[in-house]
């Protein structure tokens, strides 16, 4: 179990929001993998995680998509299980009271597809002393532009962004879409609509088929890809976002144990979060806290930031860089 | 319950594979109810189908029901592929040794890696995890239906039965005889009836073929099969129920991710909506189920 180790593990994910999101570690169970807490609140001691992320919860209840909604692939999974949850109305009932005795900073994750929808659950939420943030996910299709994901375009990303800004002072994550041709510049342009920090990456849109049956393993055809297998992408991601912005970053993308979590540290995030790496092993997220402060005392760091962003020479600087260059593009 | 993975995905060299050592990892998890098992014994059974022995807790044992499952790691430590546990229902436990018996049929990439261990090799479980079937205090006759390796929650819970002086029929059915739970399986208490496609044992065709004469003796139905089955079984028990009795009780077989109700990608259609089959399930009332 955990030994003599001591460095600071606390991160401030809001550092101009007087409403703070300061997480005791940088340890986050990741939104869709998690439920409300709740299910794996006996299996580990959740209030030991530096937070944790809600299902993505919408304007109205969604009963989510046909059987089946999962299927593995190679060093990972796909999911397109269709944002099954209550509705914003229905969960404010249910786990917000139930989150008010746990001591777990709780993130509601929303989604939508009309800003006016984003706005009107941020402000529901709001109101809810025991929501310590909210994660906008804008990996959903915008009905008013013909269903382009928000995610994929900086103004749409700005604008759902701003929008849920003016309607909560909340510390506000925007989590990013992998799907974006060039994620930094939606990043730059949410945290100039006022975001508090952004997350990266969402699961990328994928497909399987069964080659007897001759059709899709998933009802709904395609899903997020999740796992090991989209790490690279992610660390990749996260080293270009952090250089690009000066909020906090939050990576995630195939985490499974320290030394994964510590690339996306050495890339830039200022925290992490633990997806599909808790389905395979549920232990695993108390574990990285355990196992990152006992590396850092034996690599002789007092504290985590000393770590943030150290492989990244551009980290924060928040420079203006070309769309391109044959560096980004992997050549 | 291997529905997840491609069948007959057998690994090109795996025998090179079977002789890496696997390394223990005793180490705290983090997690309750996440444990190393020990394989104890691997015994063939039902043609290509293993009975694999592992060692587990007494604590584990003292409160496993009959009908609930493991979530079980089905890949080498350090390896990432194929990434998700598999969850298979309990066969048989036992006491006097502290061991759990679970019955695999190499389906695909996970089953076949499980099917392929060796004693003394070690295997991460969680677990026990969902709902059990229910035996009511009023019950006497049980019938249980079984088509395959969905004999294997059956086996328990008859297993549980018989210690309790109740009666049980056990009906499976497989495509030929060397598919069958050897009659050897099952207490000598319990009648078993076999049907086989071929007719090389028993009845020639299919299992719910000879169901119908025990459903008015039955006062508890108990199932476990693929989803086809259940359909059938519907069909050949509806006409000849009273007032929904006998009751009757499947298991669902799901692919799962994290098997403890936070990702909602085993859900079963009930008539109370989209239900995880991995925390209010795996045993569901047939009546509630949509097939």
């Amino acid at each position: 179990m955990s030994t003599a180790a001591t460095p600071d593990l606390s991160v401030d994910l809001a550092p101009d929001n007087s409403r703070e999101l300061r997480l005791r570690n940088p340890v986050i169970a990741a939104s869709g993998c998690f439920g409300y807490g709740e299910e794996y609140s006996g299996i580990i001691d959740i209030n030991r995680l530096g937070a944790f992320v809600s299902k993505g919860i919408t304007p109205e209840r969604r009963a989510g998509n046909p059987m089946p909604r999962i299927v593995e692939s190679p060093a990972g999974m796909l999911n397109a299980i269709g944002l099954q949850n209550p509705g914003i109305h229905g969960f404010v009932k249910k786990y917000p009271p139930m989150w008010a005795r746990w001591t777990v900073p709780a993130i509601v994750n929303i989604s939508a597809e009309l800003v006016s929808d984003y706005a009107m659950m941020a402000a529901i939420l709001d109101e809810q002393p025991a929501v310590a943030a909210i994660e906008l996910n804008v990996s959903c299709p915008n009905i008013a532009r013909g269903g382009y994901c928000f995610g994929w375009d900086p103004l749409m990303s700005a604008e759902v962004t701003r929008a849920v800004r003016a309607a909560t002072t909340l510390p506000l994550i925007v989590k990013l879409s992998p799907g974006a041709p060039n994620i930094a510049s939606v990043a730059v342009a949410v945290e100039e609509a006022g975001a508090d920090a952004i997350s990266l990456i969402n699961t990328l849109v994928g497909m399987a088929i069964d080659v007897r049956a001759r059709k899709p393993l998933l009802a709904n055809h395609t899903g997020g890809v999740s796992g090991p297998a989209i790490k690279p992408i992610a660390v990749r991601m996260v080293y270009q976002v952090a250089a690009a912005v000066r909020v906090p970053v939050i990576g995630m993308g195939g985490i499974m144990g320290l030394n994964d979590a510590l690339e996306f540290f050495l890339a830039g995030a200022s925290a992490i979060q633990v997806g599909t790496g808790i389905f395979v092993d549920p232990g695993l997220p108390i574990r990285l806290i355990d196992d990152l402060a006992r590396w850092l005392d034996g690599e002789g760091f007092s504290s985590l930031d000393q770590i943030v962003g150290i492989a990244n020479d551009g980290f924060r600087s928040g420079q203006e860089r070309p769309l391109a260059t044959w560096e980004s593009l992997g050549v | 319950m291997a529905g997840l993975v491609a069948r007959n995905a057998r690994w090109e060299g795996q025998k090179d594979y079977r002789l890496l050592p696997v390394t223990p990892s005793m180490e705290s998890t983090g997690a309750s109810r996440e444990f190393e098992s020990q394989v104890l014994s691997v015994e063939p059974i039902m043609g290509d189908a293993v009975l694999l022995t592992v060692s587990a807790p007494a604590a584990v044992l003292s409160r496993l029901k009959p009908g609930q499952f493991f979530n079980i790691v089905t890949r080498f430590p350090g390896s990432w592929d194929p990434l998700l546990r598999r969850p298979y229902s309990v066969y048989r436990s036992h006491h006097d040794t502290s061991a759990l018996t679970f019955l695999v049929r190499p389906f695909g990439r996970g089953s076949a890696w499980l099917s392929e261990r060796l004693p003394g090799e070690q295997i991460g479980m969680l677990g026990p995890l969902g709902n059990s079937f229910t035996v009511s205090n009023r019950a006497q006759r049980l019938l249980m239906i079984g088509g395959g390796v969905g004999v294997a929650p059956l086996v328990m819970l008859s297993d549980e039965a018989a210690t309790n002086g109740l009666d049980v029929v056990f009906i499976m059915g497989a495509a030929t005889e060397d598919g069958l739970l050897a009659a050897s399986e099952l207490s000598n208490r319990i009648e078993y009836v076999v049907a086989t496609d071929d007719g090389s044992r028993g009845h020639r065709g299919l299992a719910t073929e000879v169901l119908g004469d025990y459903v008015q003796w039955a006062d508890q139905i108990f199932a476990c099969g693929p989803e086809p089955m259940y359909r059938t079984l519907r069909a050949v028990v509806e006409p000849l129920r009273i007032n929904r009795k006998p009751g009757i009780q499947v298991s669902m077989e799901r692919g799962m991710a994290c098997g403890l109700g936070a990702c909602l990608g085993c859900v079963v259609e009930t008539t109370r909506g989209m239900i995880a089959s991995c925390v209010q399930g795996p045993v569901f009332d047939l009546d509630e189920v949509i097939l």
